[in-house]
């Protein structure tokens, strides 16, 4: 991870961290490679037009480079309405393309947790019961080198 | 009590921050107070345990960047003195009374400590008198906020345990372990400070704490506690050429980690025998 000082203040004092009092919709991203995974909260607002993110938060059991993917991407997401969800989730999962996959399981999970709990809130509006959905993560947090040596072990 | 257990939950964090930024003989006593509302805390969640009652380790974010020592001081008495109006709705006097008399010692106290500049969120990322190159900045960046939430959630982990087990030889070793996650606590808030990174470490999720298998959460624990070894040999091997000082620091962290890898296997055996599996 390069650092500057505006991801610095991400470690230091990460956004919309903790739960959400008054979610109406939850999502979760998960690795089930390490058993990290991250919790997203949503307020979805009504709009004349169409359901938007009122608020935001979210909770990780994993690494700094998650909990900064997390502050990062619930900033970007507050206020933009279902599609705008939609676009942030795909456009952060085709930039994730380019990098190592050691590198991208951490954000991919944080997007998939946005995408979880905008598909949640979908669902609930023909089955308020829904469960909060779970996408898992395809990229391995695991270096390449280190996944053949344990295949080997194994 | 939820109210109270929240606060003071956040009292001791505060305080733990402040003792960390300071630079003066301040830091001891507001160190030794964030002990104190600890206690305080434990005593608390008891409280719910014998009630019967649920109860969790939920609290809000806690804003501590300052400039000046001072002004965390008052925000600290303002939050003190909210728990002292929250223990009125308490139903154990003998408790009550004891948390009042120590808030007003250690406001008093608050109220006349000298001020002093902060300089713990500079992020200038220096070391007074040592210099890193940039990789092994970087390095010892990651690690400190990396290591400071692990040992905040390792202390609310076996605190939890602690709680809600009256196994003795089994709580003799969780009471071991959080007293080794708060002197690495305060170490790495101490490094961070001086580094201008100091951070509150962030809210702990529910599902490590209320743990439903405890002979898999020791297993983790010792796999753990072994990548954390590997963790300070890397740091100590970076910052050697530039700091004997921090080389010898992060090499005495690695070795503590025997001793806790080997009261887990104590740990883990005791349970495993005590529930015949």
């Amino acid at each position: 991870m390069t650092m500057d000082a505006h991801l610095i203040e991400h470690m230091m004092n990460p956004k919309n961290y903790g739960t959400l009092a008054g979610s109406n919709t939850e999502g979760i991203g998960k690795n089930p490679e390490n058993g990290e995974k991250v919790a997203v909260y949503l307020r979805v607002m009504e709009d004349e037009d169409q359901p938007y993110v009122g608020d935001i938060a979210f909770q990780a059991i994993g690494c700094t480079t998650t909990v900064v993917a997390g502050s990062m991407l619930t900033e970007e997401a507050k206020g933009l309405n279902l599609n705008g969800v939609y676009n942030l989730v795909d456009a952060t999962l085709k930039l994730l393309e380019k990098l190592p996959p050691e590198d991208a399981a951490c954000s991919e999970m944080v997007a998939l947790a946005i995408k979880a709990a905008a598909d949640t809130y979908v669902r609930r509006q023909d089955d308020p019961d829904y469960p909060a959905m779970t996408y898992q993560v395809e990229n391995s947090c695991v270096e390449k080198e280190e996944n053949q040596e344990k295949e080997t072990t194994l | 009590m939820r109210t109270l257990m929240i606060k003071t939950h956040e009292a001791w964090l505060e305080m733990l921050m402040a003792g960390s930024m300071s630079r003066t003989e301040n830091r001891q006593t507001l160190l030794d107070f964030s002990d104190i509302l600890f206690r305080h805390f434990t005593w608390i969640e008891h409280e719910f345990i014998c009630r019967n009652e649920t109860y969790n380790y939920d609290r809000d974010a806690i804003p501590v960047k300052v400039t000046r020592l001072g002004d965390i001081l008052k925000n600290i008495t303002v939050r003190l003195n909210e728990i002292d109006l929250q223990l009125l709705s308490t139903e154990d006097k003998a408790l009550t009374e004891r948390i009042s008399s120590d808030i007003r010692y250690m406001t008093g106290v608050l109220h006349h400590m000298k001020d002093e500049t902060v300089t713990a969120f500079s992020m200038q990322r220096k070391f007074p008198d040592i210099t890193l190159t940039q990789e092994a900045t970087d390095a010892l960046t990651l690690f400190l906020f990396e290591e400071t939430y692990k040992e905040y959630e390792l202390i609310m982990i076996y605190n939890y345990l602690k709680a809600h087990s009256e196994d003795a030889y089994l709580n003799r070793i969780f009471q071991i372990l959080i007293d080794e996650s708060f002197f690495h606590l305060k170490s790495f808030c101490d490094m961070s400070a001086k580094m201008g990174i100091l951070a509150v470490p962030r809210v702990v999720m529910k599902e490590l704490y209320q743990i439903e298998d405890v002979t898999q959460f020791l297993r983790d624990g010792i796999d753990e506690e072994f990548a954390a070894k590997e963790e300070c040999r890397k740091l100590s091997e970076a910052v050697a050429k530039d700091s004997p000082e921090l080389e010898k620091f992060f090499d005495f962290i690695n070795n503590q980690e025997n001793y806790h890898i080997a009261l887990m296997e104590d740990a883990l055996k005791h349970f495993l025998k005590k529930t015949n599996v």
